[in-house]
């Protein structure tokens, strides 16, 4: 008995202060917080593989070329101005450093293409009869059309708004889900909504996630599927509006809504942001947001740069200056038009 | 996995029958130990899932403690029911950042005494361990908690020293539990919450745990003051839980300083008397 005694104390001694578990530490001081900051988008982000074969991204190129801009007596904005270039060779809308005077950020997804949205001319649409169901402004428009602006994936949305809503816009003859400047939220919310428009169980994309700091260390991909919603269910034809500022969820929710036949894909190309971002931080405390978990359509396509729409239309200056939005017009004549046959 | 999963519940039936074979009996050794203690100290947390920054901070801790001689092996054996919780809140060096943990813990199990001389025995044993508990890092997007929960079995290790001070007795205890075999709960590297739970994607979830991916100690040092009918208790509460599972580095260091109460009993028919000389 003594014998195991000795054997036990043996074993608690030894193996339990062998194996202390850290983390690789960086200093902090500019050059540990961009050693730091490298090491997480080299190890955590998600299209590192997929952005090289797009757009020729070579991010040991990246480190050699921005680690010469980092010298010891440098300023916390000066430290942060070459961040916020390095992290924009990643043309990622949910890449951000978050410090306490500035935010990096990558928007040339949306700014450098059409607004294709006003909001002056939706507010002629909308009158001042509109409804408000949660984050979603709807009426009928004057030829029969449902239409409905989500301005945010992020507004919660109960089963009883959707419900009311689809009830009060139900003499239509087709729907416009309006999505555009729409820059995401909650995924729940999109599946949520895309659920009233199915009546059977499809295939909407896959979801990885990485499963190793490799740049190509991911999991099986995930099958996800819509479900159809046990409450009411909308069976007309639907036009849903994109433009490049639909991004993250909204990119989600124009793919699930994508898959369904009766559903029409109109105006400008979305914004992409299939990545699930996630969270870490450097040495100093900033924060640094970036993707970690990419979607894809059903044909393992990715849509980290957008959905192209079943229809592109741009809003033309012409039909501005009359009041008018030329993506909503075009998505009332294919709804009425569908309503024919 | 399955074949971990099912030696791990017999081991615990096991354990638990053995512990229920013990019968109310006047020849058997009835003696029960409770204590109830509570604690702040200092914690240090890093999980990479949430960043890859130690926080630091404070924490406090509750224990309730109960031991209980059986008459297993000539009645050297005895039961132990040792519950754990903690909540603590702690920033990073910045000051930019901070998490909120917290852990249960409870452990069950049995050690055989080893009467070294009238002062001094040494305890030996093994616990079952189930633990249940989170980090939550306030500023994270779609990774803004860690889920904690995992089960163990747990060699355990005890000394229990009686001395006297102008012939006021005292009794000094110090355990180390250490665990070598259990399963944990862990999502994969970047793997979200909305992934493993909306989506049901749980492949990968549940790992096996050892001394290699789990090299976690827990200690206990106490010591018991005797004044009038009541024995009070100081100790310091060492919990270092560890692990490296699924690429994600965790560790969680605690040093909490612990004041309570300790009561001794020997149980007589469902009555508690004091006893003046208890093996705890």
């Amino acid at each position: 008995m003594k014998k195991s005694l000795y054997t036990l104390l043996i074993y608690v001694l030894t193996f339990s202060f062998t194996g202390c578990i850290d983390v690789e530490e960086y200093n902090d001081d500019p050059q540990g917080n961009f050693e730091a900051l490298w090491h997480i988008i080299d190890e955590q982000y998600c299209f590192l593989d997929y952005k090289a074969e797009e757009y020729g991204l070579d991010w040991d190129e990246v480190y050699d070329r921005y680690s010469k801009d980092i010298v010891s007596n440098m300023t916390d904005k000066d430290l942060f101005n070459v961040f916020d270039r390095m992290l924009a060779e990643l043309r990622d809308g949910h890449v951000n450093l978050y410090t306490g005077f500035d935010v990096a950020r990558y928007w040339d997804w949306y700014e450098d293409y059409p607004q294709n949205f006003s909001d002056s001319i939706q507010r002629i649409y909308l009158g001042k009869d509109y409804h408000i169901a949660s984050g979603m402004k709807y009426k009928v428009l004057d030829d029969n059309v449902g239409y409905v602006y989500y301005e945010s994936f992020s507004d919660a949305v109960g089963e009883g708004n959707l419900s009311d809503m689809l009830q009060e816009l139900s003499i239509c003859k087709g729907l416009i889900i309006d999505v555009r400047n729409n820059s995401g939220g909650q995924l729940t919310n999109a599946s949520k909504i895309a659920s009233r428009f199915t009546n059977e169980k499809i295939l909407t994309g896959y979801i990885c996630h990485k499963t190793g700091p490799g740049h190509s260390d991911f999991s099986e991909p995930y099958p996800v599927y819509l479900e159809p919603s046990n409450h009411l269910r909308w069976q007309k034809p639907v036009c849903v509006l994109t433009n490049r500022s639909a991004y993250s969820a909204t990119n989600d929710f124009v793919n699930t809504m994508n898959q369904l036949d009766n559903v029409t894909i109109v105006g400008d190309k979305t914004g992409g942001g299939s990545g699930l971002p996630f969270s870490s931080e450097l040495p100093n405390g900033w924060s640094i947001r970036f993707s970690a978990s990419p979607m894809f359509d059903p044909q393992m396509n990715q849509l980290e740069f957008g959905i192209e729409p079943d229809v592109k239309v741009d809003m033309s200056s012409e039909d501005m200056d009359q009041g008018k939005d030329t993506i909503i017009e075009r998505a009332r004549q294919i709804l009425s038009e569908k309503a024919l046959h | 996995m399955k074949t971990y999963m099912l030696m791990l519940a017999g081991l615990f039936v096991f354990l638990s029958s053995v512990a229920g074979q013990e019968t109310d009996s006047l020849q058997a050794n009835r003696f029960v130990m409770r204590s109830t203690l509570l604690g702040v100290g200092r914690t240090q947390i890093v999980d990479t899932y949430l960043s890859p920054v130690e926080y630091t901070g404070i924490e406090g801790r509750f224990l309730h403690e109960r031991m209980r001689m059986t008459r297993m092996l000539g009645g050297n054996v005895s039961t132990q029911s040792l519950l754990q919780a903690n909540l603590a809140y702690a920033e990073n060096d910045s000051k930019t950042g901070n998490e909120f943990a917290g852990m249960v813990n409870w452990s069950y199990g049995l050690h055989y005494h080893f009467r070294i001389n009238d002062r001094l025995r040494i305890l030996a044993g093994g616990l079952g361990d189930l633990n249940l508990g989170f980090i939550y890092n306030t500023r994270n997007s779609n990774n803004p908690a860690q889920a904690k929960a995992y089960i163990n079995l747990t060699a355990s290790a005890m000394a229990i020293y009686d001395f006297r001070i102008k012939k006021q007795p005292f009794t000094v205890r110090y355990q180390v539990n250490a665990p070598f075999l259990g399963v944990m709960f862990s999502p994969e590297y970047q793997q979200s919450y909305y992934e493993i739970f909306t989506l049901g994607n749980s492949h990968g979830v549940v790992n096996f745990t050892s001394v290699h991916n789990q090299p976690s100690l827990r200690q206990l040092l106490t010591l018991d003051i005797p004044l009038r009918r009541t024995t009070f208790r100081v100790g310091y509460v060492g919990d270092f839980q560890q692990s490296k599972v699924n690429n994600i580095r965790c560790h969680t260091y605690s040093h909490v300083f612990m004041v309570g109460f300790v009561k001794n009993f020997y149980l007589i028919k469902g009555k508690e008397k004091l006893q003046a000389k208890s093996p705890f």
